[in-house]
């Protein structure tokens, strides 16, 4: 049974969507503030975190980045600001998902199906033992990466998108495919797939304004050169 | 008649100025030396006829004068021209009948009665002055003096005091319309300002220093665009508590009606009848608040450059149809257009077809020269030539719904469209589908 750490301060929101999720097989547990739910996550790691951003005291994005910090524990933003900047900012703050309030039980279910399925999956990718990008290793099945030879820690979802990319060295990936197979949206915010090649390029480009590896191709979407 | 901008007033009243100025002064000019030279003149000829008369009357002082050899031995040159009149005879040195005509009655009377006379005339040739100098035994000695010469000078000072005038009066012009320009640039800073506030950067200010002139000006606009973006930024606050007000609800609405929903089962008839209703409305609420909070956007569309077609596919597989249903007419694909506003007009349109028309048959996609044009069909009934206008109104339902609607629309949909249409410039609307059904038509212009 997969467990789910629920950050929201309102407790009607709170207690609504744990006997939803429950009804969907999960185990969830709550948490009202941001100080509280790390403590929790500390203690008792849960295997995907939803966080709200609108929080009393520490907010939402000081949550995301204080968790990220820790580990690469899948997190989904679950708020109701569908503001760009707020979606941007959770995103690039270390979110692998966004979702906005209010949101049908069944559909985060999905996103929580997704999520699972993008761990799994980028560890059973290839055959390959490695696939090398001159100074950058990607090894799929043990799920690494290193750059000049230091291991680089990703997310499960930047680890799963640079797989894609890697995959099909030299070929271009639009962002609604990249969408598609990482994320598993027929159509939506592209904005996921512009922000955490943001979060990788800076992870694994010597300069992450010129990058060498993840380029960009104008119009269509990304590429990994060989 | 449009009143006329400032700078060409300004430039009018310095012309006015110049003219006034240099046309006064040419005319005193032209007045004063007029008669200096005037008179210059006419001491001149009354000096040379007088000397001329002491000849004549020298000459004269023989019993038998040859009056027209002693006339002759004058010295007038060829602007003057000496005349005797002696016991009601005209003496002259040559023989030009008619010219003494010229000599005014009003001078010989004056001359016969003893006194020197002069006076202007006009000849033939011209001007003239014609002095008159009485001389013993009723002798009248009268020399016509042109003024040709003096006249000529008069002119040509005239024309150059004009050219003068006009000169000035075009460059008193020029100088005005120069200086109101420079005098104007400091606005030009305001309307850099203003445009920059209309683009939407509301921490655009101007900087009384650079122009103390414009300070009353500057610390206006600096005050009225502080005001403008505190309530900006009250109205933004507000619409961001009313959304995260209205959403928060509907979310433990939807999350305890999906769990009623599940244990559906358990439940007796009547509660679950209840259930039904309970979920069924709650999704149609979420749906109304989500497009009214849509409608209620203010924010400027985010144009980038998309491929349209692609994203019309895209729409399509997410609405459930073969993205084969979109065609692409001309060739350029990639279109400045707000992604997620066009989406959402493509899919409101779909979903519309859905509900009124029996889904879409058609999706076509084109780029003219200067628009984007997007037609979804249907082969429904269509929609009544006199509601084509209202349909893109708010809570407008097609005539299979009901007073609030039994369908699961918001009546929203078209409105949505329409106004993500005029956000972009564009339009919206709606006509027959030759063969039967509606032909939905949004133009975009780039």
């Amino acid at each position: 049974m997969e467990h789910v750490l629920l950050i929201e301060d309102d407790d009607r929101i709170r207690l609504s969507l744990t006997l939803g999720l429950e009804d969907e097989g999960y185990a969830v547990r709550g948490a009202a503030t941001a100080e509280e739910g790390l403590v929790a996550q500390r203690r008792e790691p849960a295997d995907t975190v939803l966080v709200d951003l609108m929080l009393p005291g520490l907010d939402g994005f000081e949550c995301i980045r204080q968790l990220r910090s820790r580990d690469d524990v899948p997190i989904v933003v679950v708020s109701a600001r569908d503001d760009t900047h707020d979606i941007v900012a959770a995103l690039e703050a270390g979110a692998d998902d966004y979702v906005v309030k209010p949101v049908a039980v069944k559909e985060l279910s999905a996103r929580l199906r997704a999520l699972r399925r993008r761990a799994r999956a980028a560890s059973a990718a290839s055959a390959v033992p490695a696939l090398v990008f001159g100074d950058l290793e990607i090894r799929p099945e043990a799920g690494e990466v290193a750059v000049r030879g230091r291991p680089v820690a990703l997310t499960r979802t930047e680890f799963r998108l640079l797989c894609e990319l890697a995959q099909h060295p030299g070929r271009v990936l639009s962002r609604a495919q990249l969408l598609e197979r990482v994320w598993e949206y027929a159509y939506g915010d592209e904005r996921l797939v512009d922000v955490h090649i943001g979060r990788i390029r800076q992870k694994i480009e010597v300069d992450p304004a010129a990058p060498r590896h993840l380029v960009t191709v104008r119009g269509m979407g990304y590429k990994l050169p060989q | 008649m449009r009143r006329p901008g400032l700078r060409t007033r300004v430039a009018a009243a310095f012309a006015a100025g110049a003219f006034a100025l240099s046309a006064s002064m040419a005319a005193l000019s032209y007045q004063f030396t007029e008669r200096a030279l005037m008179a210059g003149r006419e001491r001149n000829a009354l000096r040379s006829a007088y000397l001329d008369a002491g000849v004549v009357q020298t000459g004269l002082a023989t019993p038998e004068p040859d009056i027209v050899g002693v006339l002759r031995s004058l010295n007038t040159g060829t602007t003057r021209r000496a005349f005797l009149h002696r016991d009601g005879r005209w003496y002259a040195r040559d023989a030009d009948a008619g010219v003494t005509d010229t000599i005014p009655g009003g001078l010989r009377e004056l001359v016969e009665r003893g006194e020197l006379g002069m006076q202007r005339v006009r000849t033939e040739t011209g001007p003239a002055v014609v002095v008159g100098v009485p001389l013993p035994s009723s002798t009248g000695f009268y020399v016509i003096d042109s003024l040709h010469e003096l006249d000529h000078t008069l002119r040509v000072l005239a024309l150059v005091l004009t050219l003068v005038a006009a000169g000035t009066t075009a460059a008193g012009a020029g100088l005005g319309w120069y200086l109101a320009r420079r005098a104007l640039r400091p606005l030009d800073t305001v309307t850099a300002a203003a445009r920059e506030i209309t683009a939407g950067d509301l921490d655009a200010r101007l900087d009384p220093a650079t122009e103390p002139d414009l300070e009353r000006l500057t610390t206006s606009f600096n005050q009225m665009v502080d005001q403008l973006s505190a309530r900006l930024e009250r109205d933004r606050r507000f619409a961001a508590d009313v959304s995260h007000e209205l959403r928060s609800p509907l979310q433990t609405l939807a999350a305890a009606t999906s769990v009623l929903d599940r244990n559906r089962t358990r439940l007796d008839s009547r509660t679950a009848t209840a259930v039904t209703l309970l979920s069924d409305e709650v999704a149609r609420f979420q749906h109304l608040v989500t497009d009214l909070l849509e409608l209620a956007r203010d924010d400027q569309p985010q144009r980038e450059p998309v491929d349209v077609a692609d994203l019309c596919r895209q729409v399509c597989r997410s609405r459930g149809l073969a993205p084969e249903v979109v065609t692409v007419e001309g060739t350029a694909t990639s279109w400045p257009v707000d992604r997620r506003r066009f989406a959402q007009i493509l899919g409101n349109l779909l979903d519309n077809a859905d509900r009124h028309g029996g889904g879409a048959v058609a999706v076509r996609v084109g780029a003219g020269p200067d628009r984007l044009v997007l037609e979804v069909d249907d082969e429904g009934p269509g929609v009544r030539p006199e509601d084509r206008v209202a349909i893109f109104d708010r809570f407008v339902r097609g005539p299979a719904a009901g007073a609030r609607g039994d369908g699961d629309g918001t009546g929203l949909g078209l409105a949505l469209v329409a106004r993500h249409a005029a956000a972009h410039g564009g339009t919206a609307e709606v006509a027959d589908r030759p063969g039967g059904g509606a032909r939905f038509r949004i133009e975009l212009p780039s």
